[in-house]
């Protein structure tokens, strides 16, 4: 364009000096004879004629130039605008942990749609192996209907499967949409309103995991080439976060797993214990139980005695039930469920676990906790699963030692404003220096049937809760581990 | 019942929901049950002469059921014990009956089986108190010997004649024969056959305690 502008500029200026120097005299002489009318030619005439239309052209066109050049720098403007949004979003990706992806990549949409002024936008994760898409983000512009959640797959095939091959889909308006194949798309969009779209694959290493889309409901728009190569861009950056927050959220299952596989291990130590804890009520209730047949075959019913009997039937029962309820949560295997925790309550609970368990091997177990402790954010399976590791490993310390001396002190205190501290003192045999750090490697172990994986988990969990776990040698004898949780920004 | 005669069981657990039910059982049985949460605070309480026995946890805080046994034993005082454990250890029922327990249940425990252990156990402690006096009264009639008759005591329940009786300690048949009806009458025996189970019964808790 600007070529043939350049030319024809020229052509005009060529006319122009053409007009001037080869027709010079007859001009100049017209000029000089302006005064003598009957002597006028028709030169001179056509000359300013030709003159004028030249003129006018050249303006027409440096009009048009300069209207072009506005267009231009507009574009450009608009163009630089949506590369440093399209940066922006490239660094704040490259940063996001996986707990922040979801308000994000909400985030990203919105600006990205407000920004391209489209009325939909939204982000499908197509979940491996099996056939379904989920609409996971999306953003809707203001004034315009809800965009439906989930669009089956089934109502636009013929698009879902140009997506899933790794295709690109654009059409400015549904008569785009190829005739007879895409007849059940161009159906579902009618019925929706949309009216044109774009919507690039999002794929990690050549798999298509997604796809991302933007739609315009209403008004029909013309999606540029140079618009959709940056929205792969965006797609790619999109896939890279999502694949990377896959491959966190796996990473956490399997933390889960082996956390699981730790309590379950740490069960099986507690076993004794526990049988002692559900002996106790079931040995009431039936000696109870028993000695209410006994009232009532003598005949000497005593109804005020089976009442109160029956009392603490009850109880007893209620009692052997929550042993087993309390085994059952700390068991559970599932989902990590963030909750505001008081450590001093968790802690004693988990003491309380393990008092039977203490009893039998003749170890006193103190309470020291602090009072009007800050709360803390975290899972309450997992972090009792780390108190309860610390525990056994401070009652197992001390299998070698003297009976007097056998004592376990969990303190919990505050080592700064922003974090909580949870302490297991033992005075058992303790830890060489140099192993002090070992031990909280997998598959160490000193215990014959131990699988030497407790600290280790332990240590991922209470890393996982933002905290660190450590262990120091006591000046008087045995060992103290310690973590530390921060504290919850949110109060209690 | 101000000085019932109902045999008396102590009941020694730490848990408090087992004291009562256990306590409600036995008194169902028509004996009188007196709890005690912890060792301590039965070793506090003065020792019982009536007819009694102890039911004992094993495992408790603090002193255990076989250091109770222990002390019971040191201190000479004779109650028989039916423990009842969570589980079932084998070295510490080894111990526990070994060291003179009635039985060794596991809980929860049955009324009948619990019921006829502490029956038996009570009854245990009837004869063997009974015992302890007979072989406290055979000491008490032994400590009236002198020397010389002491001597003579021992060699006669060896089965010895009177005159090698003589020759052995050096003096005439007719000495050891005066010496022998002292012991004889100090003893209370009526014949040389009554006085070795006296020997015998006197000299089976000097090797035992």
């Amino acid at each position: 364009m600007s070529s043939s502008l350049l030319s024809l500029r020229r052509a005009c200026l060529a006319l122009f000096a053409l007009l001037w120097v080869v027709p010079a005299p007859p001009v100049r002489a017209a000029a000089h004879e302006l005064g003598r009318p009957g002597d006028a030619g028709v030169w001179p005439a056509v000359a300013g004629a030709v003159l004028i239309v030249a003129l006018a052209l050249l303006g027409i066109q440096l009009a048009r130039e300069r209207a072009g050049r506005r267009r231009a720098e507009r574009s450009l403007g608009e163009r630089l605008r949506f590369e440093t949004l399209l940066s922006e979003q490239v660094a704040t990706f490259s940063r996001v942990s996986g707990a922040d992806v979801d308000r994000a990549i909400q985030r990203a949409l919105r600006r990205i749609a407000d920004f391209l002024s489209v009325d939909w936008g939204n982000l499908t994760e197509y979940s491996d192996g099996s056939q379904t898409a989920r609409v996971t983000h999306w953003w809707v512009a203001e004034g315009v209907g809800p965009q439906p959640s989930a669009i089956g797959f089934e109502e636009i095939p013929w698009v879902v499967t140009r997506l899933r091959r790794g295709e690109l889909v654009r059409f400015s308006s549904i008569d785009e949409l190829p005739g007879t194949e895409a007849a059940v798309d161009r159906h579902t969009y009618r019925r929706l309103g949309v009216k044109s779209q774009v919507a690039v694959p999002l794929t990690v290493e050549g798999e298509v995991v997604g796809a991302l889309a933007f739609s315009t409901v209403g008004t029909e728009r013309v999606w540029r080439d140079e618009f959709v190569q940056r929205l792969h861009l965006l797609g790619d950056v999109f896939a890279n976060t999502l694949s990377r927050r896959r491959s966190e959220m796996e990473g956490q299952r399997l933390l889960q797993d082996l956390a699981h596989v730790g309590r379950v291990s740490t069960m099986g130590e507690l076993t004794a214990s526990l049988a002692h804890e559900l002996n106790q009520p079931l040995t009431a209730i039936l000696s109870n139980a028993q000695a209410a047949q006994r009232i009532l075959h003598s005949g000497g019913a005593d109804l005020v005695e089976i009442r109160e009997i029956l009392g603490d039937i009850v109880e007893d029962d209620k009692r052997a039930g929550d042993v087993i309820h309390r085994l059952r949560g700390f068991l559970r295997k599932g989902q990590l469920e963030f909750s505001t925790l008081d450590m001093g309550e968790l802690v004693s609970q988990v003491a309380r676990l393990v008092s039977s368990d203490a009893i039998i091997r003749n170890v006193v177990i103190r309470l020291d906790l602090a009072i009007g402790l800050p709360p803390v954010r975290g899972d309450r399976v997992q972090l009792q699963q780390v108190v309860l590791n610390l525990l056994m490993n401070g009652l197992d310390a001390m299998r070698e030692c003297d009976a007097g001396e056998r004592a376990l002190v969990l303190r919990t205190f505050m080592a700064s404003p922003a974090s909580v501290v949870v302490a297991v003192a033992d005075s058992g045999v303790g830890i060489k220096e140099a192993d002090l750090e070992q031990v909280f490697h997998a598959f160490y172990t000193t215990k014959p049937n131990g699988l030497g994986m407790g600290l280790a988990i332990a240590r991922s969990i209470v890393e996982a809760h933002g905290g660190r776990l450590d262990a120091r040698s006591n000046p008087e004898g045995g060992t103290t581990f310690s973590f530390t949780l921060p504290t919850s920004k949110e109060g209690a | 019942m101000i000085a019932s005669a109902a045999p008396r069981v102590f009941l020694v657990d730490d848990d408090a929901a087992v004291r009562r039910s256990l306590a409600r059982l036995v008194k169902t049985a028509g004996y009188e049950a007196e709890p005690f949460a912890s060792v301590r605070d039965f070793l506090a309480r003065a020792p019982y002469d009536g007819p009694c026995c102890l039911v004992l946890d094993v495992r408790m805080p603090g002193l255990t059921g076989l250091d109770l046994q222990e002390a019971l034993r040191v201190a000479g005082q004779r109650v028989s014990i039916v423990f009842i454990t969570g589980h079932r250890d084998v070295p510490v029922s080894v111990k526990a009956m070994k060291g003179g327990a009635v039985d060794f249940l596991t809980k929860p425990v049955d009324a009948e089986t619990l019921l006829g252990a502490i029956r038996q156990a009570v009854a245990r402690t009837l004869t063997d108190r009974r015992r302890q006096a007979r072989v406290t009264g055979i000491r008490d009639r032994i400590a009236t010997l002198t020397p010389r008759e002491a001597e003579v005591f021992a060699l006669v329940v060896t089965g010895m004649l009177n005159k090698q009786i003589g020759s052995e300690l050096g003096i005439a048949e007719k000495t050891v024969k005066v010496h022998r009806a002292r012991v004889m009458e100090k003893m209370q025996a009526g014949s040389v056959a009554e006085l070795v189970r006296l020997a015998d019964e006197g000299s089976v808790i000097t090797a035992g305690s």
